[in-house]
């Protein structure tokens, strides 16, 4: 796994960023996971379809359902390890508190959006959503009628995780900016491209030296 | 006003661009209906954008989310009769106009304007031409809800894929044959791969009405409000006028195409609509146990077929 | 709901501002935002909803404009994300990570350097063709860089190459696995512009491979100039050459695959990613891919896939609102009346993308550029329903958006290898010094940039040749 470019310390801020970092890598997971188990579905909807004549009966709408899944969960992991793609080209040429000042502004800027879609998404959640029709249903899929509350639930929880990593991190640029810290803790450092590059490319390069032998 | 579509303008959305001309030129240009193909919303949102007030109308089909309305499912069921356009502009009329149809969709903040007419949903396929219902075992149909369901009650297997990826589907043999309306056989381009087309197989259709939002409509001046509903009956006469004109035309695309045409024997669709007929007992179930008065919708459209008929 | 104006009456204040105006200024904003580092995905979706919130509240007041807008755009993720098409995009990840576990990347450049290495340059028009092998496995230009990086110049540093020379053959080499399918930036690219995603895959194929030829005429060309770049690499017998040839069986395997179930319609695109990542991932398992590994794998694959969805529907909630307010009909309208030549309008399309591909990442350039581009090149070859015949650019509008994805695809991935954000040669910097190769960035992208040159050739090629593009497609 890559090496996390946060840092921790004994302090509060830290010890929470790093028991929400365990939930986030947790739903991480879970995401990859499901991306893991829908490529054996479409395999076995292949074959079956060929070998058999009876492809998986709404393959196409389990698989749309399941896709909120790797669309959401690990929105919060991302952005803890910095992931989600922005152009630091101004920011990485910065020191000093100017650097966190921007920062906090652009998370800031986030928080803002995050709630606004949070609030959108949960009414959107509740358009298809009524305790007293069959399965909770008041919108279903085209084809076999699956439920879409549940895959459309995933989104207000999703961005409400976000939320709460974001507040954790404006907490940390703002603790940066008060103190003048150099390396905060709880946010990710600023990398040159170079790094970020190496970084993107790390799983498959760091791996073992089975690649010489290969 | 925005009113939001999707795909390309077509056979299926004429009535609305004839709306918007005749709203416009009667009001003098004071009210326009702003057309977009699919800028708005993702086709099967349309009904949230309505209920959200993000646009004032929209086009939808019944199909694509049959828990969102559940009432006008009915005129989706396999084997209802329809046989004509002007047919199925009237049951869609008497449904859209009852009071449990009007209150399934106000939970959208809809009301439903007018229909979008279209012939029934017959096949394009690929190899051997089907002549009895045996032929269908193990077809693999692209086909959706209610017509799906009578082609699986026959053996036959119906597969989900989308409008826009039928043309792909059955190109690569994922299904063997399609059920569209005409227009859409051609929109669609699966009238390029077909070896047969069923021309009396008549499963039923799909029911896609175009609908305003209601708190839009009401704040509508008076004078607005009528060059509005004074306008779709000849928007109607429009759509049919011009869908008519292209069903003229099928047969001679259909040689052109080198595509034959299959006459089902009457026996053996008379043993269809049996083994469907528990789907149309089914619906009528399911909708009581949701407390919807799905026996009196079904009836009314027997009724209003029978009136169709009988003023011709 | 009655229309309220609890805190500011909006409606009067913004009643006579034109939605076109507001909607530049809006996209004026986004540069800004983006300029200064917010989140790519998260400025769009945050100027989008400004955007909206502007045009509700102007018809609707504050607070029914405020809730319209909010449950508009609350719409668009979940709306968006669960599109079939775009299940493709995390096999494809998954598919490039599980390539290098199942040691297809050796083997790849063995049989090349063996068969090939013997012309000018060999080992670096060997690298060349791996890469282009490797790009049929790999949808990731990056990693591709990387891998390659890692194998191919160490060798090529020993052969006596120039170092520059090795370093930017790689960067750019890895630039062809978004041409050739599978390639996760044709994906975005199909759902932005809603064309089949099958015909673009197929399309990107003989570009990546006219592209990959142009590559190496260039390094033989240069190698035969100046014969210190880089010497011929010779004495290998027939029978060794014949030995490297197993060890490509699962790649071949794999394109064929691809390839076969695409275009005889075997399969859908997504069942056949799947069906190839499948078959890696046996490979991996039997090469010795252990649990660790390939929970790395999926936790990378899952991060960039929630990366790049964020982005596709956070871009479109920006567009959404570009929609209400028709900013795209109004430039695509302007663009098509320009008195000019439409190959002229279209090279300054282009040379935009060679600026911003200075700064900007590949998909984040696609996808914040693409709304506007897309129907204005529509517009300009004479709109979505012209024939070929009548079109000003000599194809069909449905072949000219095959066509445009294949050209900006190739744009996008210049600004791969061009100072100073160039991502490709910063990864290949970084593995060599990681490796103790005497590479600085600056090598590389001196090394990179004949093929700045090569990549313009290739893009004039397919321009003046719009064939090589719609061929393959146009069979389907
Ligand atoms: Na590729
Ligand atoms: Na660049």
């Amino acid at each position: 796994m890559t090496q996390s470019r946060v840092r921790a310390d004994n302090s509060l801020l830290s010890r929470i960023d790093r028991a929400v970092f365990r939930l986030e890598s947790a739903l991480n997971l879970a995401a990859g996971l499901v991306i893991f188990a829908l490529v054996c579905l479409a395999v076995w909807n292949v074959l079956a379809r060929k070998l058999l004549g009876m492809p998986v009966p709404g393959y196409v709408d389990w698989t749309e359902q399941f896709m909120a899944t790797f669309a959401f969960l690990g929105i919060a992991y991302c952005q803890r390890e910095g992931g989600h793609i922005r152009m630091d080209i101004l920011v990485a040429r910065l020191s000093g508190r100017g650097v966190w000042i921007f920062e906090f502004l652009s998370t800031l800027f986030m928080l803002v959006i995050t709630t606004a879609l949070i609030y959108g998404s949960w009414y959107h959640f509740q358009r298809s959503f009524s305790f007293s029709d069959p399965w909770w249903s008041r919108d279903s899929t085209i084809d076999v009628a699956l439920p879409l509350w549940p895959s459309k639930l995933l989104v207000p929880f999703s961005l409400s995780l976000l939320w709460l990593r974001l507040a954790l991190q404006l907490w940390g640029y703002g603790r940066a900016i008060a103190r003048a810290e150099a390396e905060p803790v709880a946010v990710p450092l600023v990398e040159p491209p170079a790094e970020q590059a190496m970084h993107e490319a790390e799983v498959v390069v760091e791996a073992p030296g089975d690649a010489r032998n290969g | 006003w925005n009113v939001s579509l999707w795909g390309k303008r077509r056979a299926f959305t004429e009535h609305v661009e004839k709306l918007a001309e005749l709203v416009k030129e009667k009001t003098g240009g004071e009210f326009t209906l702003n057309i977009s193909y699919g800028g708005l919303s993702k086709n099967r949102e349309n009904l949230d954008g309505i209920s959200i007030g993000a646009f004032e109308m929209a086009q939808f089909c019944a199909g694509y989310h049959r828990d969102k309305n559940p009432t006008i499912t009915v005129l989706e069921l396999p084997f209802l009769g329809v046989n004509t356009l002007e047919e199925e502009v009237a049951v869609s009329k008497a449904v859209y106009n009852h009071p449990a149809t009007k209150a399934d969709l106000a939970r959208w903040n809809a009301m439903l304007l007018m229909p979008s007419p279209m012939p029934q949903y017959n096949l394009v396929g690929t190899g051997k031409p089907p002549a009895r219902l045996e032929d269908f075992k193990g077809m693999r149909i692209r086909a959706t809800g209610g017509i799906g369901e009578a082609f699986k009650a026959i053996g036959a297997v119906p597969t989900s894929v989308t409008a826009t990826e039928a043309y792909n589907a059955m190109e690569s043999g994922v299904v063997d044959a399609v059920a569209f309306a005409q227009h859409a056989h051609l929109a669609f381009r699966t009238i390029e791969l077909a070896d047969w087309w069923t021309e009396n197989l008549n499963p039923g259709t799909v029911n896609c009405p175009v609908v305003v939002n209601i708190d839009a409509y009401e704040a509508l001046s008076p004078e607005h409000r009528a060059a509005l509903d004074g306008s779709i009956d000849e928007a109607l006469d429009h759509y049919l006028a011009n869908y008519g004109k292209l069903l003229e035309k099928w047969d001679s695309i259909l040689a052109e195409k080198n595509v034959q045409k299959v006459h089902i024997d009457e026996a053996e669709i008379a043993r269809f609509r049996e083994v469907a007929g528990p789907i149309q007992k089914k619906w009528i179930d399911d909708m009581t146990a949701q407390g919807l008065p799905g026996q009196e919708l079904f009836d009314l459209v027997q009724e209003t077929l029978k009136t169709a008929r009988m003023s011709n | 709901m009655p229309a309220m104006d609890s805190l500011v009456d909006m409606k009067a204040l913004l009643a006579g501002v034109d939605p076109f105006d507001m909607a530049l200024w809006l996209s004026g904003l986004l540069v800004i935002l983006v300029l200064v580092g917010m989140r790519v995905a998260f400025a769009a979706a945050f100027v989008g909803f400004l955007g909206l919130c502007l045009f509700f509240m102007q018809r609707q007041g504050f607070d029914r404009g405020l809730v319209t807008a909010m449950k508009l755009a609350g719409q668009i993720p979940h709306s968006k994300s669960t599109t079939y098409a775009l299940s493709l995009i995390p096999t494809f990840i998954l598919i490039g990570y599980l390539a290098y576990y199942a040691g297809l990347t050796r083997y790849l450049f063995e049989a090349a350097k063996r068969w090939i290495g013997w012309v000018p340059g060999g080992l670096a028009v060997a690298t060349v063709f791996a890469t282009a092998g490797f790009a049929a496995v790999s949808g990731a230009s990056v990693a591709t860089s990387a891998v390659f990086a890692r194998i191919a110049i160490p060798e090529m540093l020993r052969e006596g190459y120039n170092k520059r020379f090795a370093a930017g053959v790689v960067a750019a080499g890895g630039t062809l696995a978004s041409l050739i399918p599978p390639s996760a930036i044709l994906v975005i690219y199909a759902i932005i512009v809603e064309q089949s995603v099958g015909k673009l895959l197929l399309a990107g194929f003989l570009p990546g491979a006219v592209s990959a030829l142009i590559y190496a005429a260039l390094i033989t060309g240069l190698a035969r100039l100046n014969p210190d770049l880089g010497p011929p690499v010779r004495g290998f017998t027939f029978r060794q050459r014949l030995a490297a040839l197993p060890g490509t069986t699962p790649i071949i395997l794999v394109i064929a695959i691809i390839i076969y179930s695409i275009y005889f319609g075997w399969a859908t695109p997504t069942e056949a990613g799947a069906l190839g990542a499948f078959i890696i991932l046996l490979m991996a398992l039997r090469k010795g891919m252990r649990w660790h590994q390939l929970r790395g794998a999926l936790m990378e694959t899952a991060k960039l896939t929630v990366m790049i969805f964020t982005m596709i529907w956070g871009v479109l909630i920006f567009v959404r609102y570009l929609g209400f307010a028709k900013l795209p009909d109004h430039f695509a309208a302007w663009i098509a009346g320009l008195d000019q030549p439409a190959h002229v309008t279209l090279l300054f399309i282009l040379l935009a993308y060679v600026v911003l591909g200075m700064f900007m990442d590949a998909i984040g350039m696609l996808i914040l550029t693409l709304p506007v581009t897309f129907p204005a090149v529509i517009a300009l070859n004479g709109g979505p329903n012209v024939t070929a015949e009548a079109s000003a650019l000599g194809m069909s509008a449905d072949e000219c958006a095959i066509w445009f994805g294949i050209i900006v695809v190739k744009m996008a991935e210049l600004c791969l290898i061009t100072p100073p954000i160039g991502l490709n040669c910063f990864v290949v910097a970084g593995v060599a010094q990681d490796g103790r190769m005497p590479i600085t960035v600056q090598d590389v992208f001196r090394g990179a940039s004949p093929f700045f040159v090569a990549d313009v050739v290739t893009v004039a090629v397919l321009i003046l040749f719009p064939g090589i593009v719609l061929w393959l497609p146009g069979l389907l």
